[in-house]
């Protein structure tokens, strides 16, 4: 397994806060690697620090032992979609493909080739100002594919889309995949990387609390559920007496122990439960890392899930 | 030509920007000649009827809304870039930043020979007509063709002048007011306040550049045409330096 991109040490000050603190992760090529935390979790800064836009406190972030101003004619190599990245709503899209192709210096049918992958081939000239928010992110997905490059970084492509565009994007983040091509795309969403992706990096408060498989942390994980009851304290009482971990999501309980369990457990306690659902444990395995934010050494609470 | 610059120039001709600037600039310049040609009785016009140096002078004046328009292409040329967002895959393209800012240099050079090519027929052919109807002298002289080559080298200026302030301040707003604020309101109040600075202002520089004599304020004299061309070649390389320097070490975000 060869690495793609790779950071090393990487942090990020702005002023007194530590927007990206000591991340080091390798990305492995050929693979759709998600790269998952809460909104301000530090993964644009991080996304932006490898592509060269922003400069880092320290450490390195490098594509195949290069930085990006190392790469000659980068977009060849990797291609991205940021969040801020736009376009000038009176250009078409095709002028706004051709300015990028110009520059460079790609070849002149390399504008429509990727309008025809991205499903934009008829809307090629009209203004990007008229454009819904699914099609300004196929134009981006679009002008990341100009260069033909084997290295994608997406940042939360998803972010705006209607489920038929979020569903279109899974596909061509698979389809990029299956062509042997490495995507690092980030989400706050961990149903997103559920879809998609091979790996995955965790981030919270700045730094890498887990970098696995998808299928590591799902076993990691075991399963869940979730609980509607009208006497949730009680139950709280209970799980802390059997030493089950659960949060409060909305009107729920979300508990790290199988249903059968819980179940069993309220029922020798006279506990009510208006509801019982059985989760994979995924999310709330992934919304504990994100809270507690430790750092990737210190990982033991996993271990605390209970099987 | 090389590939960046190609990228620029197809930025400014792929939004309606541009020719609508031209435009209005064009129309700003037809009238700016036609109120400036003196009529045959006014006796405090500097200019005269009869003067043979009057086109020349009437082409010179006819510069001013021009060097407006070009200073504010250069500063929208970075500016709008960084509020459409478009700025990132400019450098994602090419991640050597000077050379993005050296593309767009070049091809706000070009413009500027488009906008003093036009502003010079413009200004021409209006004049000429205005003069005859005024039964008033028309001469093509040296004057004239001084006028026509040191106005290439002020919108050319006028235009990397506006890149590197629109680079340095980022936004477009902010940038834009600065540019016209400074050359439409807060040049002209320094020159009131302290009229022995006009010659060493762009504005100074620039008049004496494109010979068009002292505002009336001041009581010297402007510099020559070489020395205030060099004036404002060094207003230019100062301002494209600082901008060159701070550009590739700020974040983008």
């Amino acid at each position: 397994m060869t690495a793609a991109i790779e950071l090393c040490t990487l942090t990020k000050s702005f002023g007194d806060v530590r927007a990206v603190d000591d991340v080091s992760a390798v990305i492995a090529a050929g693979q759709v690697t998600a790269f998952l935390g809460p909104n301000g979790a530090g993964k644009t800064t991080t996304l932006r620090m490898l592509l060269g836009l922003v400069a880092p406190t320290s450490g390195t972030a490098t594509f195949g032992g290069r930085r990006y101003d190392e790469i000659a004619e980068p977009v060849r190599h990797v291609g991205a979609v940021l969040e801020a990245s736009g376009w000038h709503p009176g250009r078409t899209a095709l002028d706004h493909l051709r300015v990028l192709a110009t520059a460079a210096r790609l070849a002149k049918d390399a504008p429509m080739r990727v309008l025809a992958a991205t499903g934009l081939a008829e809307d090629g000239r009209r203004r990007v100002g008229e454009f819904s928010l699914g099609m300004r992110q196929r134009l981006g997905l679009a002008a990341a594919m100009l260069g033909d490059p084997a290295v994608l970084v997406l940042d939360e492509p998803t972010n705006g889309l209607d489920p038929q565009g979020v569903r279109w994007l899974r596909g061509y983040v698979r389809q990029l995949a299956d062509e042997g091509r490495t995507v690092l795309v980030s989400s706050h969403a961990l149903s997103e990387a559920e879809q998609t992706a091979d790996h995955v990096l965790l981030i919270a408060k700045g730094r890498l609390v887990r970098s696995s498989s998808l299928a590591a942390l799902r076993a990691e994980a075991g399963v869940g559920c979730r609980v509607r009851t009208p006497e949730p304290e009680r139950l709280a009482n209970v799980l802390d007496a059997a030493g089950h971990r659960y949060r409060h999501v909305d009107e729920e309980l979300a508990i790290d122990a199988a249903p059968e369990q819980v179940g069993e457990l309220a029922a020798a306690h006279r506990v009510v439960l208006h509801r019982l659902t059985g989760t994979a444990g995924l999310e709330e395995a992934f919304f504990r890392l994100t809270e507690q934010s430790e750092p990737i050494e210190h990982r033991e609470s996993l271990d605390e899930v209970p099987a | 030509m090389n590939a960046l610059t190609r990228a620029e120039l197809l930025k400014l001709r792929s939004t309606r920007v541009l020719p609508w600037l031209l435009l209005a600039t064009l129309a700003m310049v037809a009238v700016t000649v036609a109120f400036s040609v003196p009529s045959a009785t006014a006796t405090n016009n500097p200019l005269s009827l009869d003067e043979p140096t009057l086109l020349a002078r009437l082409v010179g004046v006819s510069f001013g809304v021009p060097q407006v328009t070009m200073s504010l292409l250069g500063a929208l040329a970075f500016t709008q870039e960084v509020r459409y967002g478009t700025i990132t895959s400019s450098f994602l393209v090419e991640p050597r930043r000077s050379r993005v800012l050296v593309a767009k240099g070049v091809s706000l050079l070009l413009v500027g020979v488009v906008v003093a090519s036009a502003t010079l027929v413009v200004s021409s052919i209006v004049g000429i007509a205005v003069i005859r109807a005024k039964d008033g002298n028309v001469t093509v002289g040296a004057d004239f063709w001084q006028v026509a080559a040191a106005s290439f080298v002020v919108l050319a200026l006028y235009g990397v002048i506006g890149l590197a302030v629109g680079t340095l301040l980022r936004n477009q707003i902010v940038a834009v007011s600065a540019v016209l604020v400074w050359q439409l309101l807060a040049e002209h109040l320094l020159i009131d306040a302290l009229p022995e600075v006009e010659r060493w202002t762009p504005w100074g520089a620039t008049s004496g550049l494109l010979q068009l004599g002292s505002s009336g304020i001041s009581s010297g004299t402007l510099l020559a045409a070489p020395i205030g061309g060099l004036l404002l070649v060094g207003y230019a390389a100062a301002t494209v330096a600082y901008a060159l320097v701070i550009a590739p070490r700020r974040d983008v975000l």
